[in-house]
């Protein structure tokens, strides 16, 4: 495809879809609550086939604090860059959520990325009142950050603006009247909107996940609608016992499109969002996963869908079951009526695959990253390491596993890839946890197109 | 206890390692400034990270705000906000972590 006049990403998602097969992936790689005192680190790992050093980490590129808990990752720029040749997608952006750190790596040398920046947490808690970056997009030449706390780890939080120099321009938002907590967001310039998301105050999920907590409400059950220009909330809707704890947010990778999905969490529903022809916004519940009965729990288990995504085509929907131990595929030609084509397991608080590969698996399927052309989902095991320290304690010990998931693109179905393990047990430096994934190409939660 | 008053602080689970922390410090700063390794994050109280155990002595621990009232019986303290109120004994490190985290499904919260 032709690159003589463009910069970053592609002129449109079917264009995306043609892009060559990814070769590596990155990876954030955690000591955090480990035991292992040092930095959190880029685990670069090789996902070429023909390469001989291909399912294992190739470069590791280490943050330089101790403590960061990396969790979410953005470049500088993206698809919605594409008309600006002056730009690249050269940038990853790295938060911690305990320090508030965000760490900038060069990957111009996509095998061996170098730090460039760290905007100090102290000067955004100091400039922004605000604390525990986590979801990273950029806007053009601009970048935003959804930010889950105030300077003392208190919500709601807000979003911090930078430049495309990583200088702090301060908050984003001119108002966030009705938002009682921060998470994740997708925007959708086309239509003027974004939409946002709520987990908890710092102070409340970064000790660990208590039910006391959720009683008390202290996590989130609401979904906001932004008007994207006039940076403000337009409508809030409080989803009730339906709605708990709803985290990623994504949009149809259709830039004239003004619907999308995200999945409470906690109460383990998918829902759809969307703009009406009058401009209002509406939601629907359209996938409920029961909860499951264990022998020894006081309390159903949910399956807590930690995770979701959609294909770059808009035709298929993942998510992971982060308690169950399944990852599902669902056709969702038909927006509001999801089919569930494929579902394997992994780990798991069930039990029902506890080895994969030849590796015993430690936490459950949690970060998932799709492939441009819809075919490999890369999946890691990691949720939060406090969290990961409840649920699955052997993770500290054993580190976290990344597996790769074959998805067949025209009858549905997904498989376990036999040939491809990342094993976080065996790193050199003792084990880590692997989380979130991004390709240098882009994938399907960073492209938006203006 | 005057202004300028120091507190041992023994590291149990470091050799024994003995620390002179002044009034107003913090455990974890001691603990750097004497070149032992420990788990720390948010440096505010907020996070869990730093947790260990005390084993003998109190401290007073502003802005606290990541432990639950059942930690706190079991004898965790966050190293990032500890300030030692009289000579103590404490143990540091994911090893004390053991009754730190529970899975909040299983079994009756306290």
């Amino acid at each position: 495809m032709s690159k003589e006049c463009c910069g970053p990403g592609y002129a449109s998602p079917k264009e995306a879809m043609q892009a060559d097969r990814e070769k590596l992936l990155h990876t954030v790689a955690l000591y955090v609550g480990t035991g292992v005192e040092k930095p959190d680190y880029l685990a670069t790992v090789d996902v070429d086939p023909d390469s001989p050093t291909y399912s294992s980490v190739v470069a590791r590129t280490e943050m330089p604090q101790v403590g960061d808990e990396l969790h979410h990752s953005g470049w500088n720029a993206c698809s919605s860059c594409h008309d600006d040749a002056s730009k690249s997608r050269q940038y990853l952006l790295m938060p911690g959520v305990r320090t508030s750190n965000i760490n900038v790596i060069d990957t111009s040398d996509d095998t061996n990325p170098k730090l460039h920046k760290v905007i100090s947490g102290d000067e955004i808690k100091a400039k922004t009142n605000l604390s525990a970056p986590h979801t990273v997009h950029c806007l053009g030449a601009d970048i935003i950050i959804s930010m889950l706390g105030d300077a003392d780890g208190n919500a709601p939080g807000g979003f911090l603006h930078i430049n495309e120099d990583f200088d702090i321009v301060g908050r984003w938002e001119n108002d966030i009247t009705g938002m009682n907590y921060n998470y994740d967001f997708w925007y959708q310039p086309r239509h003027n909107m974004m939409v946002s998301s709520e987990w908890g105050a710092p102070n409340t999920f970064m000790p660990g996940f208590d039910l006391e907590d959720v009683g008390a409400g202290k996590y989130g059950q609401s979904i906001h609608f932004w008007d994207f220009e006039g940076k403000k909330i337009v409508k809030s809707i409080d989803m009730g016992a339906d709605g708990m704890i709803p985290l990623e947010v994504r949009g149809l990778h259709d830039p004239d499109s003004n619907e999308g999905m995200f999945a409470a969490t906690l109460s383990s529903n998918v829902f759809r969002w969307w703009k009406t022809d009058d401009g209002d916004f509406e939601i629907e519940k359209v996938i409920d996963i029961p909860t499951i009965d264990v022998d020894g729990f006081p309390v159903p288990m949910p399956s807590l869908i930690t995770d979701i995504l959609i294909s770059m085509d808009d035709k298929y929907l993942y998510f992971a079951n982060w308690l169950h131990g399944d990852l599902r595929q669902y056709d969702i030609t038909d927006r509001a009526n999801p089919k569930m084509t494929g579902q394997v397991w992994l780990g798991g608080m069930l039990g029902k695959a506890p080895e994969v590969n030849g590796v015993k698996v430690q936490g459950a399927p949690q970060m998932i990253q799709l492939s441009l052309d819809g075919k490999r989902l890369y999946v890691t095991t990691s949720l939060f390491s406090s969290w990961d320290n409840q649920f699955y304690p052997g993770m500290k010990d054993q580190g976290g596993q990344m597996y790769m998931i074959d998805c067949d693109t025209d009858k549905g179905g997904i498989s376990i890839n036999p040939d491809f393990v990342v094993d976080f047990g065996k790193e050199p430096n003792g084990p880590s946890r692997c989380h979130e994934m991004r390709y240098p190409g882009g994938d399907v939660t960073s492209d938006i197109w203006m | 206890m005057t202004a300028d008053a120091t507190h041992k602080v023994t590291v149990a689970n470091r050799g024994g390692r003995e620390l002179a922390v002044a009034d107003g410090e913090n455990i974890a700063d001691a603990c750097e400034a004497a070149g032992i390794a420990v788990p720390i994050a948010c440096r505010y109280g907020g996070c869990i990270t730093c947790a260990g155990r005390l084993v003998s002595g109190s401290v007073r621990q502003p802005k606290g705000t990541a432990l639950n009232k059942r930690q706190s019986q079991d004898g965790y303290i966050l190293m990032c906000v500890a300030q030692p109120k009289e000579d103590c004994i404490v143990e540091v490190g994911v090893e004390t972590h053991t009754n730190l985290y529970r899975n909040p499904f299983l079994g009756p919260l306290k």
